[in-house]
């Protein structure tokens, strides 16, 4: 790999241990996938913010990072992290893990991360443009921002964002070169998609066929908001690991069909019908016949228009399952600020901010809502929820599972 | 005997030879949620391993999949005592590489027959870094 006298001397140490570090995992990265040179970043989204997934092993590697490195050199924003920040207690979490998730939390804010504990952080101002370079983890928001937005990630797994965030740099290979952003599979989608809910089915399906290819997809009205984006990002990147995809007259990089392709030949041309969406909603809906004790929306985090939308279907009403909508702590303050928010908690349902039920420290409140059944609108939640937390779920519409929340009981027959 | 050449993308400092029993399977693994770092056991409803244990095995699969939380995932399993011996992938995806790097677990690609297909759950297999020779005993 070509390094600039700056890089060389990170990679020899000049800079200190960490920088260090951090400069030969990127070049032992670049090196493997025949990067010539690194390029800077202009921010990073970092995974690994949950102790979930950042364990006590990697707890500590962290915190050496940061005793060593005075602060980051990238804009860096914060994922998930494991518990409510605002409320634990009340909404179920233990002290212990409370403690563990600021211990994390400290660790990256001390090297300068923004603590905002989101999977979607473009929707409170970390907003990327066409063409930035980034180093973002969270593969919902890596398809997002890619796809929808037009910058250029590769899927930053937490080390590997760790070190971009503290060299401001990442080798430049995949997503960030032109000749990586083609499409080579074809979606035809020949059925209506109206809720959030479609779109992940949709997702799903395409993402266990195409992997880690780019797909491009034909069909999508050109009306569809981000939102609908949003669900479709998190699917593809839940049963496959897809960073990219296109839609035809809606998505930057695809003006046209033959834009997307941008001369690749389709490895498979797909019809996306009734039929199939009808198969991936029963592989989704993992149900058992048991009443409903979780009703989990917002994942990834809701939008404050998603958050409306509840607000009007709760109206009025009392739940009789426990029920979140996850979303950030910034949409959090907007929904209270507009009224919905005490709406929602009005119904018995509860604004959880900072965690989700993926990223969660959920075995205590699994075990206080009663662990029978969860149902969720995200094809993404139904998917990893199941091996996660080894508990069945129901997935539908939006309107299902808000309905499943005030009946205890969740009703398959819409779908 | 089945030789089999292959790419070491992770090597080993020392270089040399792993042997042990193989685990395998033709679809992704996810680290997050599909793997309990605890024990090594794979947890993802559904997958054809679901129940089996990584813990000191060769791990035969097509590539990563799914969260990117999952480079963490594999670093704690390691440092839990629970990492593979080596992993054989037929395309690698950055979350498993990073893991692997941290974790020092070897991991070898582009294989010149379809690991994942040719070598069967049990059989014994010998990994050469140096030569990025696989042979399996069947």
């Amino acid at each position: 790999m070509r390094l600039t006298e700056e890089e060389q001397l990170m990679l020899n140490g000049e800079r200190g241990p960490s920088v260090q570090k951090a400069m030969e995992i990127q070049v032992q990265l670049g090196e493997i996938y025949g990067a010539e040179c690194m390029i800077p970043v202009k921010s990073a989204h970092m995974p690994g913010a949950s102790i979930v997934v950042a364990g006590d092993g990697a707890l500590k590697f962290i915190e050496e990072m940061g005793n060593h490195c005075e602060k980051f050199a990238a804009f860096t924003t914060l994922n998930t992290g494991a518990v409510d920040m605002d409320r634990p207690e009340e909404v179920g979490f233990s002290e212990e893990a409370v403690k563990k998730q600021q211990r994390l939390t400290c660790a990256y804010e001390k090297m300068g991360a923004i603590a905002c504990h989101t999977c979607t952080p473009y929707f409170i101002g970390h907003v990327p443009k066409k063409g930035e370079h980034l180093a973002w983890g969270e593969s919902s928001a890596i398809a997002f921002v890619n796809s929808v937005l037009g910058a250029r990630t590769n899927r930053e797994g937490g080390p590997a964002a760790l070190a971009a965030a503290i060299t401001g740099r990442v080798p430049a290979y995949g997503y960030h070169l032109d000749e990586n952003r083609k499409g080579n599979f074809i979606i035809n989608v020949r059925c209506e998609l109206s809720d959030v809910s479609d779109f992940g089915s949709l997702g799903y399906w395409v993402g266990k066929r195409v992997e880690s290819g780019v797909p491009v997809f034909t069909g999508i009205p050109a009306d569809t908001d981000l939102d609908q984006l949003k669900m479709l990002s998190a699917a593809l990147a839940s049963s496959g690991s897809v960073a990219l995809f296109h839609v035809v007259g809606l998505t930057p990089e695809a003006p046209t069909l033959e834009a997307a392709m941008g001369g690749n030949k389709a490895v498979e041309v797909y019809e996306f019908t009734k039929k199939e969406m009808d198969e991936a909603n029963r592989q989704l809906n993992k149900h058992s016949g048991q009443p409903v004790s979780l009703v989990a929306l917002g994942c990834p985090h809701s939008s404050l228009r998603e958050i409306i939308r509840i607000a009007e279907l709760l109206k009025d009403k009392k739940v009789k399952a426990h029920f979140w909508v996850l979303t950030s702590q910034p949409i959090k303050h907007l929904a209270e600020r507009s009224g919905y928010a005490q709406i929602i908690e009005a119904a018995g349902a509860k604004l959880v901010v900072d965690t989700c039920t993926v990223l969660g420290e959920m075995a205590e409140p699994m075990r206080r809502t009663g662990m029978t059944a969860m149902a969720t609108n995200s094809a993404k939640l139904a998917h990893y929820a199941p091996g996660q937390w080894n508990i069945p779920t129901y997935y539908g519409t939006t309107e299902q599972c808000v309905n499943a929340a005030l009946k205890g009981v969740f009703e398959n027959d819409q779908h | 005997m089945i030789s089999i050449k292959s790419h070491v993308v992770i090597g080993s400092k020392n270089g040399g030879k792993i042997k042990g029993k193989a685990l395998v399977t033709t679809e992704p693994i996810c680290f997050l949620g599909g793997v309990d770092v605890k024990t090594g056991n794979i947890t993802e409803k559904g997958h054809p391993l679901l129940g089996q244990c990584i813990k000191d095995v060769v791990l035969v699969f097509p590539t990563g999949k799914g969260s990117t939380g999952g480079s963490y995932l594999i670093y704690d399993t390691v440092c839990n005592g629970n990492g593979p011996l080596c992993m054989l992938n037929l395309k690698i995806e950055q979350v498993t590489v990073v893991g692997c790097i941290m974790g020092e677990v070897p991991l070898l690609d582009k294989p010149d027959q379809d690991v994942t297909r040719i070598i069967k759950t049990g059989d014994t297999v010998e990994v050469d870094l140096d030569s990025s020779v696989i042979s399996v005993f069947q």
